[in-house]
């Protein structure tokens, strides 16, 4: 099976462009992209060409949404320090997959009503967004200022974001940037597997575990586009290693196999997991997502 | 409309987008531009969409870019997979309609598939494009 593309929406690098106020706004930001992104198929590359299968994964900001149902306690002590960030600007690889880890972490911060440290991961996100060349993106009308006008306005800034996301998705389609748009993507659900992770862990909540089992499921789709770009960079092909280990023990989970065997579609609020098979998992999430953000 | 080899064949801001403005009043997740081919024989081209199963979906086409009809169907399982499940096909609204939507929940993923119908000669090129918004 061949594959073709993968189209990463990175939803948080989104908020550090602009800020929400209403729908007038979304509009202006909408009418602030100056140039219409064209592509030509001709200059896709071979692999584009020949390929026949692609993925079109979650957005950072939908993945937060969703776990913030689990009803999981906001940890301060969790997030990657802001201070980090600084520390990323050595590869492509370390800050695709960085600049996903802090869009966690400000959607995490977002959905808890945390308006400085969410103010602090936009400063973050955005200074990882430009080493990646996203200047554009954030140069755009006074973004931080009307974040902070707007923060405690969640759904006006939901609309922001998702506008947008949309301009950072064309941003790397234009640049061809597939593989950092999937590093990217990783990073952001690595973060969120560690959050959720580590809630469960001190919480020992049935919600939690099915918020955390049901991002455990990405796992096949995220390999398979590593995959496709494993010779992007350098990094990749470890990475893949230490993910196929947390998909081997999502895999060896007993209720998971049972479930697999019976429907696809199952409900992962109906699951038991014993503390056996979460802790090889476990160990695996914290590795990974310390090799990045370290 | 028709593409030759090398033209500019779609303008990905303006489908996008426009895909994005029929999602209203699901939030936009995500959003996918696929590169049309035209061959002598019929081919497929399959995008696999990971969701979340507590959310409902929809799934907005804009397939103005895409020069000769295009079947969009929507499945359960993969092109590899034996058994699986249709869950949309475009052919019932008409393949000739360039703004299409579908709605889904308590799915883990689906798998849209392009059926590119086979052309005699030439080079045909295209993009189809759809959005992907959540509530």
């Amino acid at each position: 099976m061949k594959i073709k593309s993968l189209i990463i929406p990175v939803t948080l690098l989104s908020i550090a462009l602009v800020s929400c106020n209403d729908s007038s706004d979304v509009q202006k930001e909408s009418d602030e992209i100056h140039d219409s992104i064209i592509v030509n198929p001709d200059s896709m590359g071979i692999s584009e060409e020949d390929s026949d299968v692609s993925y079109n994964l979650p957005s950072a900001l939908q993945i937060a949404y969703v776990f913030r149902k689990s009803g999981a306690t906001y940890n301060s002590t969790l997030p990657n320090s802001v201070k980090n960030a600084v520390n990323y600007n050595v590869s492509d690889y370390k800050r695709a997959t960085n600049f996903g880890v802090y869009s966690t972490d400000l959607a995490y911060c977002l959905f808890n009503k945390k308006h400085q440290e969410t103010k602090d991961y936009l400063k973050a996100t955005k200074e990882v967004g430009v080493f990646l060349g996203l200047n554009q993106a954030f140069e755009s009308d006074n973004f931080a200022q009307r974040f902070e006008k707007n923060i405690s306005n969640e759904d006006s800034l939901i609309k922001i974001v998702s506008s947008i996301e949309l301009k950072t998705d064309l941003l790397f389609e234009q640049n061809k940037k597939k593989h950092i748009a999937v590093l990217t993507f990783v990073g952001a659900w690595t973060e969120s597997l560690y959050l959720a992770n580590e809630a469960y862990v001190k919480e020992k909540n049935k919600k939690i575990l099915a918020s955390l089992l049901e991002q455990l499921s990405f796992t096949d789709v995220v390999l398979k586009a590593l995959n496709h770009h494993k010779t992007s960079e350098p990094e990749i092909e470890s990475l893949i290693s230490e993910i196929e280990k947390i998909r081997s023990g999502y895999e060896s989970i007993a209720s998971i196999k049972a479930a697999n065997e019976k429907n696809e579609d199952f409900a992962f609020d109906v699951l038991s997991v014993s503390d056996d098979e979460l802790k090889n998992i476990s160990q695996s999430i914290q590795l990974v997502r310390q090799n990045i953000v370290k | 409309m028709s593409f030759q080899t090398g033209d500019v064949l779609c303008d990905a801001k303006v489908l996008k987008e426009k895909a994005k403005d029929m999602l209203d009043p699901y939030k936009y997740d995500s959003s996918e531009l696929t590169k049309i081919i035209y061959k002598k024989k019929e081919s497929v081209k399959e995008v696999e969409v990971p969701l979340f199963i507590g959310e409902k979906y929809r799934f907005c086409f804009n397939m103005e870019a895409v020069p000769k009809a295009v079947e969009i169907q929507i499945y359960n399982k993969d092109k590899d997979s034996k058994n699986r499940k249709l869950l949309f096909s475009s052919k019932d609204a008409g393949l000739d309609k360039k703004e299409i939507q579908f709605e889904i929940s308590k799915a883990r993923h689906v798998f849209v598939d392009y059926i590119v119908p086979p052309v005699e000669a030439g080079s045909y090129m295209g993009c189809a494009v759809f959005a992907v918004g959540y509530k």
